[in-house]
């Protein structure tokens, strides 16, 4: 079988959108629900079984950072959204899977209990077509920076796979 | 701790519950319901609830800073994910320093279930 993995049109539709989303650099900013606290702190080391006496005098475990902005139970996500705008433009285009594949967190410095995280996401970059185990798909990776007030306190390349599930088309 | 290029680090086995998996999904705010509604992973084609990338992230720090202490300073953690993490299977844990340079010390973490590798990555620790 020869010919392209995604048909021409599709995949120049797929790719100005990307285009036009990257350009919005960081969007969908949003404050964290609750500020960095003790009791998710505490939830948090008693699930992943961390026992250390560094996270009950006022710092949080660094991993935590995504944690503070995560939705949540009925999230909405902002219109403007990149990563959540740009897999919706996939899924319209058939590509229905999606899979995480890659997440580098990278931390300035720990939080510290009492602040105020904020976070905003960027898309950095659409890859595709690529023919791959899972089936033909973009890889889609996001940035996100989290800050407090003005100082970057952490970030993360966040990619996922859009595909068509084998026996699928777009 | 002084780190060293070459160092291993123990491995580390971590039996999988359905406890864990669910506990670690809620303690990271992470409500999608392939991480705790059996029915709802199956109905997704998966053969269980398997564990959220904010858990491997977690365990991969928890890993690495049991074995250097928790006063080491993390710069950093990279994953790739592979394999799911389901129930039932044994997460196991191995790690080396790979390098020490410009004050970062960056150790190679590989989290294994029966499946192959689940997780392999980095993490990186001011040294």
């Amino acid at each position: 079988m020869s010919g392209p993995l995604v048909d021409d049109a599709v995949h120049e539709k797929i790719m100005a959108a990307a285009e036009e989303i990257k350009a919005w650099g960081e969007a969908a900013e949003r404050d964290a629900r609750d500020l960095v606290n003790q009791p998710t702190i505490n939830n948090w080391l008693e699930a992943m079984g961390l026992e250390s006496e560094r996270f009950y005098q006022g710092e949080a475990p660094p991993s935590m950072a995504q944690v503070w902005t995560m939705y949540g139970q009925g999230g909405k996500h902002p219109d403007r959204d990149p990563l959540h705008a740009m897999m919706n433009v996939l899924t319209d285009a058939g590509f229905h899977g999606v899979l995480g594949t890659n997440s580098e967190q990278t931390y300035d410095r720990y939080l510290r209990v009492g602040e105020q995280v904020r976070v905003t996401t960027a898309l950095d970059s659409v890859v595709g077509p690529k023919s791959t185990g899972m089936g033909v798909g973009y890889f889609v990776t996001s940035r996100s920076t989290w800050y407090v007030g003005e100082e970057r306190v952490a970030s993360m390349l966040f990619r996922v796979l859009k595909f068509i599930p084998k026996g699928g088309t777009a | 701790m002084k780190l060293e290029t070459g160092e291993k680090i123990p491995t580390w086995e971590l039996p999988i519950t359905p406890t864990l998996v669910v506990s670690t999904a809620l303690a990271t705010r992470d409500f999608q319901d392939v991480h705790h509604d059996r029915d709802r992973a199956q109905a997704a084609g998966s053969k269980d609830i398997f564990m959220n990338i904010l858990t491997s992230t977690a365990l991969c720090e928890r890993y690495v800073t049991d074995w250097a202490g928790t006063d080491v300073q993390i710069k950093g953690v990279s994953i790739r994910l592979g394999a799911p993490a389901y129930p039932y299977d044994t997460l196991s844990f191995t790690g080396e320093v790979t390098d020490v340079s410009d004050g970062i010390a960056t150790i190679a973490v590989t989290g294994s279930v029966s499946l192959g590798a689940h997780v392999t990555g980095t993490v990186r620790v001011a040294a």
